[in-house]
């Protein structure tokens, strides 16, 4: 008897430790999780504006002319390339799930930072892509080193 | 005995069963009138000035022209004898309207596969970049065969002539532009006289669904 209620005891104290440790985290999730809608939201207006001609907007590309954005291994193993390439563009060879793409992206040197964030967000996290927000900062000290500015 | 309530409820479902009816006799009406326009279908409208000499009307057509394609080939007036084709003006660094243009002109390519007798003609307006092994290149990834979609280049006045002139399309550089041209996103339908017999905007994809039926009416009228 005296053991039993030991062991509610025991389960009821670890039950309000876990919900003590959750909620602030919660609180922390939802204020990320408004940035990030905030973040998607505006991507996909400047997608729309600036990538989905050629890109298409459900990022299949183009034959082998515009590559896709969907599970594309290039976008999954260069993230800074892709910032950098969205505000500087592209020459030259470029391989995507095992096709060469060769068609040159000119950039859009009047994105800004911000926006540039925001696009590689909602491409990151479209199509059955998952990543991260990409912060603001992330994409600023990227932007500020890419080879070709 | 039935209350007021239900009484009034029986009426509101007579009516309703009444305005069930109307509805019935309408819409078979409405789908009748429609089968009869289909049947009395109109034919294609033949685009620009036309002129009557002695008894025939003689109707605005495509002038001579000679350009080369992405495999060298020549391409004139003489590669289109007994075909239906569409035509379109674009630039392959541009990338405002022509890979919207080009998306919808693939999707006339792969409706027309099993058309032997139609052919699209796309030509470039910035032939200085896009010379005949950039357009084989661009062709190629875009997934198209030369026999069936050309892609030609030429003297860049001839092609503005032409575009104008002949297509009444608008084509011409302008370095206000971000891109450095102007042009129109039109696709032109012309039949085996080389005469216009549509116009739609490239762009949108209803006007191109509508290019494609409009394909299958001008087959079916000119057999």
């Amino acid at each position: 008897m005296k053991s039993s209620r030991m062991l509610i005891f025991i389960l009821t104290s670890i039950l309000v430790w876990i919900v003590a440790a959750c909620v602030p985290d919660n609180q922390n999730k939802s204020e990320d999780s408004v940035k990030f809608q905030q973040y998607y939201v505006e991507g996909e207006r400047l997608y729309k504006v600036y990538c989905s001609n050629c890109h298409q907007s459900d990022g299949s590309g183009l034959g082998r002319l515009y590559p896709p954005l969907v599970r594309s291994d290039f976008m999954q193993k260069n993230l800074a390339e892709v910032i950098c390439l969205i505000k500087y563009g592209r020459k030259g060879e470029l391989w995507v799930n095992g096709v060469m793409y060769n068609q040159p992206m000119k950039g859009n040197p009047g994105l800004t930072e911000l926006e540039v964030a925001e696009i590689a967000t909602y491409i990151y996290n479209s199509w059955g892509n998952v990543h991260d927000r990409v912060e603001v900062a992330e994409a600023s000290s990227i932007l500020a080193a890419c080879p070709d500015r | 005995m039935l209350d007021t309530r239900s009484q009034t409820l029986i009426i509101r479902i007579n009516k309703l069963r009444q305005y069930q009816v109307n509805r019935l006799l309408l819409c078979t009406l409405t789908t009748l009138f429609l089968l009869s326009c289909q049947m009395n279908e109109k034919p294609l409208p033949i685009f620009g000035e036309r002129e009557v000499v002695g008894t025939d009307t003689v109707y605005h057509t495509i002038a001579p022209f000679a350009f080369v394609d992405q495999d060298s080939s020549l391409v004139t007036n003489e590669t289109f004898k007994d075909n239906i084709y569409v035509a379109d003006f674009f630039f392959t660094s541009c990338r405002t309207i022509c890979p919207i243009m080009k998306t919808q002109m693939l999707r006339v390519y792969n409706a027309t596969a099993e058309m032997p007798d139609v052919k699209i003609l796309s030509h470039t307006i910035d032939p200085e970049y896009d010379t005949v092994a950039l357009l084989h290149d661009f062709a190629n990834r875009l997934g198209a065969e030369s026999n069936r979609w050309h892609f030609v280049t030429g003297v860049k006045d001839s092609i503005y002539k032409i575009a104008q002139t002949s297509y009444f399309a608008t084509a011409m550089e302008d370095k206000s532009e971000p891109d450095g041209f102007i042009h129109s996103g039109a696709f032109l339908l012309l039949d085996k006289q080389q005469r216009i017999r549509g116009k739609y905007d490239g762009t949108k994809e209803e006007d191109v669904n509508r290019l494609i039926i409009d394909i299958k009416r001008l087959r079916r009228d000119e057999k």
